[in-house]
């Protein structure tokens, strides 16, 4: 996005005459803002994988949970990346279709079946943490 | 693939520093003048086995990968000796200070929210120059004859130093993503200048630039394992004075860079600029 066309999307927005200390210092830049996740009211969800991809930007486990009338709702969750994921110990073999997991997850603010996950209990026992930033934390 | 570690060396700078440390005696014997000479073949053939060791002559070694320093999720406490300076005051000219202000302040809100405004990464598009030298995955640096090459595992990003030869002009660059850089070694230090970055790509913490905006960058070894990249950025027409920080990175021997191709990016950008997460029904 440009910056003339960010400027026109906030047009109207407050405007600040003093630029505050800039305090960040990292992370740097994750593929995008995560504040569109519930980082506090977390869920636990265990069903079965439907699909598990080992892609970027983001690794996503596709999962059908069963619900109380004998049906299924299906939920899609974000992962970190492949790379962060490596590092913190996964592996693209870990998670299969068919496999029964239980994942603990940050889920969309808006209501829809999504979230990011936050820690995988794989159908062997193990259970690995995912590697966004802890507690969501995101600084631009 | 070779790795340092199959190469016997503990990191990239193990070989440059084993050549420094044997000077010639000159009241050596014959039979000390062939072991020496044996070892010295054996030092050369491990650098060789190194990516562009051969390019690096008297010049530090910077080949290898490097991850931003301190590690943001993992690793013993840095040391505050080789942390990289606070960075210095960013004062852009009024007429780009308040929309720039009013742009982060809107930023902030939408987090708040829960509705974050779309970036460029947010549409797997690359971080272009300098925001690409701040990744959250590591860097790949290559030092060949007459150039120093730079590779970011986040979106497969390139960015070629020309060395020793004059900088293009300005009306030469087709404006991009890593523009144009040209580079020197001033002692230990690799001094680069880039042009040609289009005012799309905004600069670090989403700062504007112009056409005439140059990235000076200064690479210097602070540790053995530790490098900085010094930039500051000068811009006479967004900037009241040039702007100057400095990021830090470690070595990281033996690692392999991986791939990264953005082929399934949920995150979308809906008609009021936000980002949403795409979702799958089966």
């Amino acid at each position: 996005m440009s910056f003339e066309r960010a400027i026109g999307l906030i047009a109207g927005a407050v405007p600040t005459l003093v630029l505050v200390a800039l305090t960040a210092s990292g992370p740097a830049l994750a593929h995008h803002s995560f504040a569109m996740f519930d980082h506090v009211n977390r869920v636990t969800l265990a069903g079965t994988v439907t699909r598990f991809q080992w892609t970027n930007p983001h690794v996503f486990i596709e999962l059908d949970v069963p619900d109380a009338k004998g049906g299924a709702r299906h939920y899609s969750i974000e992962c970190a990346s492949p790379n962060v994921l490596m590092r913190g110990g996964w592996k693209f073999t870990d998670v299969r279709k068919g496999d029964r997991v239980t994942l603990l997850v940050n889920p969309l603010k808006d209501g829809t079946p999504g979230g990011m996950l936050e820690q995988a209990t794989f159908a062997d026992g193990r259970t690995l943490g995912d590697s966004n930033p802890p507690g969501g934390v995101f600084q631009r | 693939m070779q790795t340092y570690a199959s190469a016997g060396l503990r990191s990239p700078h193990m070989a440059h520093r084993v050549r420094l440390a044997r000077p010639m005696d000159p009241a050596c014997t014959g039979k000390t003048l062939a072991s020496l000479l044996s070892m010295a073949l054996v030092v050369l053939c491990l650098a060789s086995s190194q990516a562009g060791a051969a390019g690096v002559g008297t010049h530090p070694n910077l080949n290898g990968t490097w991850a931003v320093y301190p590690s943001r999720t993992k690793g013993p406490p840095p040391d505050p000796k080789l942390l990289a300076p606070p960075p210095g005051p960013l004062k852009l000219k009024a007429k780009y200070a308040q929309p720039y202000e009013a742009m982060r302040a809107a930023q902030r809100e939408s987090d708040r929210k829960g509705e974050p405004l779309a970036n460029a990464s947010t549409e797997c598009i690359p971080n272009g120059m300098p925001t690409m030298m701040f990744p959250i995955y590591p860097l790949e640096i290559l030092q060949t004859p007459g150039q120093v090459t730079i590779i970011a595992e986040a979106m497969s990003q390139v960015r070629r130093i020309y060395l020793d030869v004059p900088q293009a002009k300005i009306d030469e660059v087709p404006p991009g993503y890593f523009g144009h850089s040209v580079g020197h070694w001033e002692g230990n230090t690799l001094v680069v200048d880039t042009i040609g970055v289009k005012e799309e790509v905004l600069g670090y913490r989403d700062t504007p630039h112009s056409d005439q905006m140059h990235i000076r960058e200064r690479f210097h070894l602070v540790a053995p394992d530790v490098l900085h990249d010094e930039i500051t950025v000068e811009d006479p027409v967004t900037l009241e004075q040039p702007w100057t920080y400095t990021f830090a990175y470690k070595h990281t021997p033996g690692y392999q860079m991986l791939e990264y191709v953005c082929d399934n990016n949920r995150e979308y950008v809906d008609d009021k600029g936000v980002t949403r997460m795409r979702l799958q029904n089966h």
